[in-house]
């Protein structure tokens, strides 16, 4: 194996499932691979890309962001809101709730870091506070459509390309520049492989946590705003189905759930593989439920390839293999 | 060997340390020792001791067996589900894949219970071991995949919803009419949900000293010293992720008691608040400190918040809000006096 494919194995594994299953699927279901349809599954894995984003940051720094489902709730719910369908109130509405998303983040974040409070403690909490905030806000009743603006970003084209894949790919772009060229990069791979000797190494572990967990609120409160002008209107309840599938997506692409591993850019292969299941199972008949299961599988299966216990197995196997080729040369 | 992660990167600073004798050195007395391991579990009965004495204030008969009832019928889901995360949480994990078992179990009961006792009992009986099973599998797979608690619980958590959802895909299902009497029934003057609560104190008077209570809280406080003790970390996680499905499965049970049906989502909001109930009441959540007392008071504290909101007539979304904040602040301060007591003895 050449070192770029045995370096980047799990994304090159990410990316190899994911065509697998398009040929696969391609068999179910005819026209699966129109350009129509492929359109729409890029719209739909745009949604899942854009949230695991925040959460590949997140868990390659050895976390994990459980508040994801409300931030992404508030943010739709709070931009119909304020938008009350008019494009003129997005000029504040939408940096104002990017930056709430962000400090929503930043909050977790500083829990995590400064306070030693467990993630998974920590960004619960946090989700469950912001969804009985936005109930208590809007009376229990969902607010108004979304603007005709956000539903160009979301359902609109730029000749045969949507618009959110295009921002979808520019953020990719971003993303993966600054998990590989930055010195914030570098220090998250740091903190999620080893906090203590990340620490006496001299990487700041307050602020690359702090600022994981903020773009991790920042990119759910886009993509909220965003799915909302895919469904034309924002309800409650629309954040929860991404908090199993940001996770998933980053597990399937490769990055170590355990941290210090993994690249945005198995991420978006994660999200396409998501995608493909989620569109696969109606045309098998499935439900919603066994969608759960199978993302519940993937994720168990796709930690257990990445953890010690796995690599220990293999070693073994490998170690059979070395001592039983001798013997047959004996024989 | 590679120790990340929240679960495990707390571990290192707390087992390199004899944290008893230290401790026990820098206190004259042995009473103040007493005093300071109990604490948080005292701050839990103050602030329960507030809220009910607020509570009483704002309206008439708080102070009565009836109210001791409604507050014991109100709380008892959550209680039971905590006991499960209790048992997790003193072996230093998490559980939260109760979140689906509760729903699992919630459906089966509102589909198969049917009207008889010839068709309940059987699967009354097998709902708690579903859960037990569900459980130790949860247990099998952290030990044998090497994996985080938090994990595996999250996974089967997708999973048993989506078995759930495969039974009833929406909230309804029908149970007999004698399942809801007996949850709502009295004796001597007590309701079944206050036997259930006297039942489970017993249960943990008895647990606690038994073998495998004592191991789970020594492996919570220190695997490695645990291990090398002789204790079977694999059989540790089996009973105690076993136990913790088991106590969610009878949650679902009481649950279906008091809502006459299945939901196969009701499951997911008893996550939070079942480790919040745990937390405020003293438990630590990094391993081997507390005990089902300090749940029982947390588990009160958010059902008395709950009562609150209500007489305050406020909108009843606020109640979440509440719970959140406390169990944060609560956490907090468990942390910070993790760290100081780690700094005060390097």
């Amino acid at each position: 194996m050449t070192p770029f494919l045995s370096r980047h194995r799990a994304i090159v594994l990410a990316y190899l499932g994911m065509l697998v299953l398009l040929f696969l699927t391609s068999f179910f279901s005819p026209g699966f691979l129109s350009v129509n349809h492929l359109r729409t599954m890029a719209v739909l894995a745009a949604f899942v890309g854009i949230v695991a984003l925040g959460q590949t940051f997140v868990i390659i720094g050895g976390g994990i962001d459980l508040s994801v489902p409300w931030v992404l709730n508030c943010a739709a719910i709070l931009m119909t809101l304020v938008a009350n369908g008019q494009d003129q109130p997005l000029i504040y509405a939408v940096p104002l709730i990017l930056a709430a998303g962000a400090a929503v983040g930043a909050i977790n974040g500083a829990g995590i870091a400064l306070f030693g409070v467990p993630p998974i403690i920590m960004t619960l909490a946090v989700n469950v506070i912001l969804q009985g905030g936005i109930l208590v806000y809007t009376g229990g009743t969902p607010p108004a459509t979304a603007p005709a603006l956000i539903q160009f970003l979301a359902v609109g084209r730029v000749g045969p390309v949507p618009v959110v894949a295009l921002l979808w790919l520019t953020l990719a772009l971003a993303a993966s520049l600054l998990l590989s060229k930055t010195p914030f990069g570098r220090r998250l791979y740091a903190v999620g492989t080893s906090a203590v000797v990340a620490e006496f190494s001299g990487v700041p572990i307050v602020q690359t946590t702090m600022l994981a967990y903020t773009l991790s609120g920042f990119t759910a409160a886009l993509a909220g705003m965003l799915l909302t002008g895919f469904t034309a209107q924002a309800y409650l309840g629309m954040g929860d189905p991404y908090l199993f599938t940001s996770i998933a997506a980053v597990a399937i692409g490769g990055a170590s759930i355990l941290g210090g591993s993994g690249h945005y850019v198995g991420t978006i292969a994660g999200a396409f593989v998501l995608t493909i299941l989620t569109g696969l199972l109606p045309a098998l008949r499935l439900s919603n439920g066994a969608l759960l299961i199978v993302y519940g599988v993937v994720i168990l299966i796709t930690v257990s390839l990445a953890s010690e216990a796995f690599s220990d197995l293999a070693a073994a196997i490998r170690g059979a293999l070395r001592r039983a080729e001798p013997q047959k040369g004996e024989t | 060997m590679t120790e990340v992660g929240w679960a495990k990167r707390s571990v290192p600073t707390r087992r390199d340390q004899p944290a008893v004798p230290r401790r026990v050195s820098r206190l004259r007395f042995a009473h103040s020792t007493f005093l300071v391991d109990r604490a948080p579990f005292l701050v839990a009965c103050l602030m329960l001791a507030v809220l009910v004495a607020i509570y009483g204030a704002l309206r008439d008969g708080v102070f009565t067996l009836e109210e001791l009832n409604l507050d014991a019928a109100a709380s008892m889901a959550l209680l039971l589900a905590a006991t499960g995360q209790t048992i997790v949480l003193l072996r230093g994990g998490i559980d939260l894949s109760i979140g689906g078992m509760i729903s699992l179990g919630t459906v089966i009961a509102a589909t198969e219970f049917g009207d008889s006792w010839t068709t309940a009992l059987p699967w009354g009986i097998a709902i708690p071991v579903i859960g037990l099973l569900v459980g130790m599998t949860n247990g099998l797979l952290i030990s044998l995949l090497r994996l985080q608690p938090f994990l595996v619980t999250l996974a089967t958590w997708s999973i048993l919803s989506g078995a759930a959802l495969l039974i009833l895909p929406t909230d309804g299902g029908t149970l007999p009419q004698g399942w809801m009497a007996f949850g709502n029934a009295s004796l001597v003057g007590l309701s079944t949900s206050v036997w259930i609560l006297l039942v489970l104190f017993l249960f943990w008077l008895w647990f606690s000293k038994t073998r495998l209570g004592v191991t789970i809280r020594a492996t919570g406080s220190n695997e490695k010293s645990a291990f090398l003790s002789g204790v079977s970390i694999t059989f540790v996680n089996v009973a105690t992720y076993g136990l913790s499905g088991f106590f969610a499965a009878l949650a679902a049970l009481y649950l279906t008691t008091q809502t006459g049906s299945g939901s196969p989502t009701i499951g997911k909001d008893y996550i939070l608040p079942s480790v919040a109930a745990a937390v405020i009441g003293g438990i630590s959540l990094f391993g081997g400190r507390g005990g089902l007392a300090g749940t029982v008071i947390g588990a009160f504290i958010l059902t008395i918040i709950g009562n609150l909101v209500f007489v305050l007539s406020v909108s009843s979304y606020w109640q979440p809000i509440v719970s959140g904040v406390i169990l944060l602040v609560a956490v907090l301060a468990s942390s910070l006096a993790e760290r100081s007591a780690r700094r005060s003895v390097t």
